[in-house]
Order: structure tokens, then C-alpha cells, then sequence
């Protein structure tokens, strides 16, 4: 009879468990509060920013319960038109089937190119950064730099930067000589930092952050724009993608209220922790 | 034709004087790569993930997208699916089994239906679990992300899994066995429950704990069912993030979530080994519950 000694709280538990569906929606709050649930789907990348907005909202709001799934841009954007879920999130811009929806952008993501801070080149051109990356050129000194060995920091594959990376130079991942294949932004921007010829691709938020913590490196402009958090903010950064929230046509006064937290000055610093660029309207 | 014969001996003399040794390499060193290989995942998991681990790690839950923070939510969330799982799949397959293999069914056709449809069913992709378990529980039976349709979709991912090893657990009981009850007048119930089960016990236990780690490890299934929240579950209806779906999180989406992926991947090991550990105990003492003449054997 051990067995049942050691069941019974598990069962008690889910039984628990059970009874407590009912509970949230019984309990009238007195004051005119914000209450329901609020279901959101979509990027990835995206997801882990909102479960961190959403769970101050929830605090402010305590009647609030606001859900977070992932499953691909694609998906949140299928699901808010299906009406699964009642917010979509896509780390894209819409494409032009898709302008039956509303974009509501919460942040940016740039990338910037980097360097070691002790490299004198002052600019690449897109041709000159495809021909480093696919091998082409090996030498800083070909592409008007000093004679130093180019070391190639790549993403693996599955990274956020990396496909904005590709896209926005039109590569292909297999035509890529790496020489380092790196994960996270930190790891790239360490490598960077401690080989003289390297040359990476990291989130400008995160680059910038460390170049002021004194790390040895450098942005690199990118077709004359600055690499900066807020030329990325402004939108004249060219290689970044938009953050965005997405719903259907008439979002209900939650989905609403909601949004318009995720793009109010209150969020800021979680956008940033997240290694994102807050949008300035 | 004399230096054939002469070869033939040679081979001969070379296989008996190296043959066992080549045997003992040839066995041995694949059964040192697998051994090598499952240290060295421990290792470095343990060594990475203990460095971060701690109380507090297991009692507070996650903060800044996992970086910060314990798993307190997501360890909730994880026993509570895999409790729904086991509480679905235990009593279900125990009977399948029992079916396959005790009852001299009259239609093998039916029985052969059974243990194809079982066979397929294994071998399907997690994933191809995941979106049925999303389209089914999710959105056809209206469930949403939910721990009760994690659970439910892991149930049928593991079910034909246990079924098969606890039909050859019931299979390798010797049939001396069933004709000496049936020679003391013992009906069939009586010696399925009394002497059967009993000794077949230990050896479903082994299938029960293989199943438990195929849930526990399960991300693929997970992820578009029981979801993503990281929010203490209040409900079987509320999502919750299994600890499978966090480390593939902190894995993949979350600059510098390395770490405590690791934590959280050292975290699923204990609790595998301390839930195979109970596992395993409550077989004993079941099977001892039900024919106390077995303990010696054991």
C-alpha cells in the first residue's frame, strides 16, 4: 500500500489542479479593471521579449492573463487571421498578400558589421563584404586595408542575425568560408576582440553595449549609414529587421491596451536587455 | 592446389590463435565508444550545469527570458504533464498488453491490426505527434496550449512504446508458470494477477522508465501543445513550458542563455534519474504486494 502513500499527492494535485479552471473568471473584481486573457503566436525571436513585457503587464494588471507561444512568423501570422490567437508577432515586414493586417512595430533589430578597433578600414562595400564572405578575398590588404589575414566570424546556423545577414547580402549559407562559426552575439563579438584580422556580424545593441564597456572593437557604416542603436531606431540603418506585433482588423480593448504597453516608454529597458532598439515614434 | 590448402591452413591457424582476441576488440571497442559517449554528454553537462545550479535555481522562476532566474514554473509545468501522461498511459497499456499477449485471442487478424498499428505509431517523428496533438486536442477538442493536451499528445506519443515492452515483459514469463496455477484449479484472472504480473513486473518497469525519458525529453511534441508560458500553471487548461521546450529556448533564441540551459539540462537529468529511481521502487513493492513469494527472487 506504499505505492497509494506515494500517488495520493499526485492525484491530489491534478484534482486540485482541476477545480481551479473555474476560479479566475468567478472572482468579480469591484473596480472597473482590465481583466481576460490574451493569446499571442509567432517569432521566436520576438517571444522571449514579449513573455518579458507581458509578465509586467500581468503585475500591473492582475486580473490579466496574457499567453505567449512561438511557432515561426509565419504562424502568428496565419493564426491571428484564423483567429486562433488574438495577436500575431512577426520579425518581418508583411509581405504583400498579407496587407489585409495591421502592423504595430515594437522594436528593431539592426546588424552591424565588426571589427577589431585596432583596423584602420574605414568602410566596406556590400561586394567587398560578399567576396570576404564566400572566400574570394583573404587579405585585408585587397580590400584596401593592411596586410593582415582575414579571419571569417560566422553564425551558426538558426541565429536571427544570421538570416537578416544572408538576406540582406543575398548569400547562400553553403557558399559561405568561414573560418569561425559562432552562437551568440557575445561569443561573436569575443572572437572579434581577440583576433586583429576578424571581421563578424553582430546585433547592434549588443556591439554597442560593449564598445562602451571598453571592448576592442568596431562598427563598421554600412553603405555610408552609421551603425548606431539610433539610426537603427530612426530606420536609415539598412540591415535590420522590424519587431512587429500583427493583428486583424478590430484588435478588442485588451489586444489594444496591450500594444499600445508594448510600445510605450515603459518597455524600453526590457527591449534593450533583449539586445533589441526601442522605436522612437 | 597445395598452396590453397596451405593458405586455408594459414587462415585457419590465424583465425584460431587471433580470433577471440579480435572478437573481444571488435565487441569491445564499440561497447567503449557508447559507454565513452554517454560520459562524456554526462560529464559535460554536469560540469557546465552544476557550476550554475543551486536552491535557489529550483525554487524562483525565470527571469529575463530565462537568463536570470530559476525554474521553479517550469519544473511544475514538466511534472504535471508528465503526471497526466503516466496517469493515461499506465493503466491503458497495461491492458493492451495484457490483451496482446495473455488472451488466445480468436481472430489473429485483429491482433496483427493491433500490433502493426502499434509498430507504425513508434516509429512516427515526435513532431508528426506535435501537430496532431495541435490539431486534435488544441483546436479540435478546443483544449488550446494546455498541460492537459501536452499530456495527452506525449500519452499517445509513449503509449505504443510501453504497450511493446510490456507485452514481451508478459511474454518472457515462463508458461511453466501458467500451467502449474492452472494444475492447482487457479482461473485465468487469478493467475494473471497473482503470478504473472508479478514476475513480469520488473521487466515493465524497465519499459516504464524508457518511456518517462522519451517524455521528459520531448520538445518537439511539447511545444506546439502544452506551449510556451512561463507563468506558474494555475490549471490543466493554463500552457506551460516544459523544461525540454526551455532549454531548446535558451539554446537557440536566447543570446546568452547558454548557461542556464545547461543548468536546466542538468536539472532534467537528476530529475530522470530520481524519477526512474521511484519508478523502480514501486514496481518492487508492487509486484511483492501482489505475490509475496516472489521476494526472494528479487
Amino acid at each position: 500500500m506504499n505505492d497509494i502513500r506515494i500517488l495520493g499527492p499526485l492525484i491530489l494535485l491534478l484534482i486540485t489542479g482541476c477545480g481551479g479552471i473555474q476560479a479566475p473568471s468567478s472572482e468579480a473584481s469591484p473596480t472597473p479593471q482590465l481583466s481576460g486573457r490574451l493569446e499571442l503566436t509567432g517569432s521566436s525571436t520576438i517571444a522571449p521579449l514579449v513573455t518579458e513585457i507581458a509578465k509586467r503587464f500581468e503585475l500591473k494588471h492582475p486580473e490579466v492573463r496574457v499567453d505567449v507561444q512561438t511557432g515561426g512568423s509565419g504562424k502568428g501570422i496565419a493564426d491571428v487571421r484564423n483567429g486562433t490567437a488574438d495577436i500575431g508577432m512577426a520579425s518581418r515586414a508583411l509581405a504583400e498578400d498579407e496587407q489585409d493586417l495591421t502592423i504595430h512595430p515594437i522594436a528593431v533589430d539592426g546588424v552591424g558589421i565588426i571589427v577589431h578597433s585596432s583596423n584602420p578600414i574605414p568602410e566596406l562595400t556590400a561586394e567587398q563584404i560578399v567576396g570576404i564572405y564566400r572566400g574570394e578575398s583573404n587579405n585585408w590588404s585587397e580590400v584596401g586595408g593592411p596586410d593582415l589575414q582575414i579571419t571569417v566570424v560566422h553564425k551558426a546556423e538558426g541565429r536571427a542575425t544570421l538570416e537578416v545577414f544572408l538576406e540582406y547580402f543575398d548569400l547562400e549559407n553553403p557558399s559561405i568560408k568561414a573560418d569561425v562559426i559562432v552562437g551568440d552575439n557575445e561569443h561573436g563579438i569575443k572572437t572579434v576582440a581577440g583576433t586583429k584580422g576578424a571581421i563578424g556580424y553582430v546585433s547592434i545593441g549588443t556591439a554597442e553595449a560593449d564598445i562602451q564597456a571598453g571592448v576592442p572593437i568596431r562598427l563598421l557604416p554600412l553603405a555610408a549609414v552609421e551603425a548606431t542603436t539610433k539610426n537603427v531606431g530612426n530606420g536609415s540603418f539598412p540591415m535590420s529587421r522590424p519587431l512587429n506585433l500583427v493583428t486583424a482588423d478590430s484588435p478588442g480593448d485588451l489586444a489594444r491596451q496591450f500594444i499600445t504597453y508594448c510600445q510605450s516608454e515603459e518597455v524600453h529597458d526590457l527591449v534593450v536587455s533583449q539586445y533589441f532598439v526601442p522605436v522612437t515614434p | 592446389m597445395n598452396s590453397e590448402t596451405r593458405n586455408d591452413r594459414l587462415s585457419l591457424s590465424f583465425s584460431r590463435r587471433f580470433g577471440p582476441e579480435l572478437a573481444t576488440v571488435l565487441t569491445g571497442i564499440p561497447a567503449l565508444v557508447v559507454a565513452g559517449m554517454f560520459g562524456w554528454i554526462l560529464a559535460d553537462i554536469l560540469y557546465h550545469g552544476l557550476t550554475q545550479f543551486s536552491w535557489a535555481f529550483l525554487t524562483s522562476a525565470p527571469e529575463d527570458a530565462g537568463r536570470q532566474g530559476g525554474i521553479s514554473t517550469i519544473l511544475v509545468s514538466t511534472l504535471m504533464i508528465l503526471g497526466i501522461t503516466l496517469i493515461i498511459v499506465v493503466p491503458v497499456s497495461l491492458a493492451t498488453a495484457v490483451e496482446l499477449a495473455e488472451r488466445r485471442s480468436r481472430s489473429v487478424r485483429f491482433d496483427r491490426l493491433v500490433r502493426r498499428s502499434l509498430d507504425v505509431l513508434a516509429a512516427c517523428p515526435s513532431i508528426v505527434f506535435g501537430l496532431f496533438g495541435n490539431a486534435f486536442f488544441c483546436v479540435y477538442l478546443k483544449m488550446g496550449y494546455s498541460i492537459l493536451a501536452g499530456g495527452l499528445t506525449l500519452a499517445c506519443m509513449v503509449l505504443p512504446l510501453l504497450i511493446r515492452t510490456s507485452e514481451q515483459a508478459i511474454r518472457a514469463v515462463p508458461d511453466e508458470y501458467r500451467h502449474a496455477a492452472a494444475s492447482l484449479g487457479l482461473s485465468r484472472w487469478t493467475t494473471l494477477f497473482r503470478i504473472v504480473l508479478p514476475a513480469a513486473l520488473p521487466a515493465m518497469a524497465a519499459g516504464l522508465v524508457l518511456s518517462i525519458g522519451r517524455a521528459l525529453s520531448e520538445t518537439a511534441a511539447l511545444i506546439f501543445t502544452s506551449g510556451y508560458v512561463t507563468r506558474s500553471p494555475e490549471s490543466l487548461f493554463d500552457s506551460g513550458r516544459a523544461m525540454s521546450v526551455h532549454i531548446y529556448d535558451l539554446a537557440m533564441n536566447v543570446p546568452g542563455g547558454n548557461p542556464r540551459a545547461y543548468a536546466t539540462a542538468a536539472t532534467l537529468l537528476i530529475v530522470l534519474l530520481v524519477i526512474n529511481g521511484i519508478a523502480v521502487r514501486l514496481t518492487r513493492i508492487a509486484g511483492l504486494t501482489l505475490n509475496p513469494s516472489l521476494e526472494k527472487n528479487h
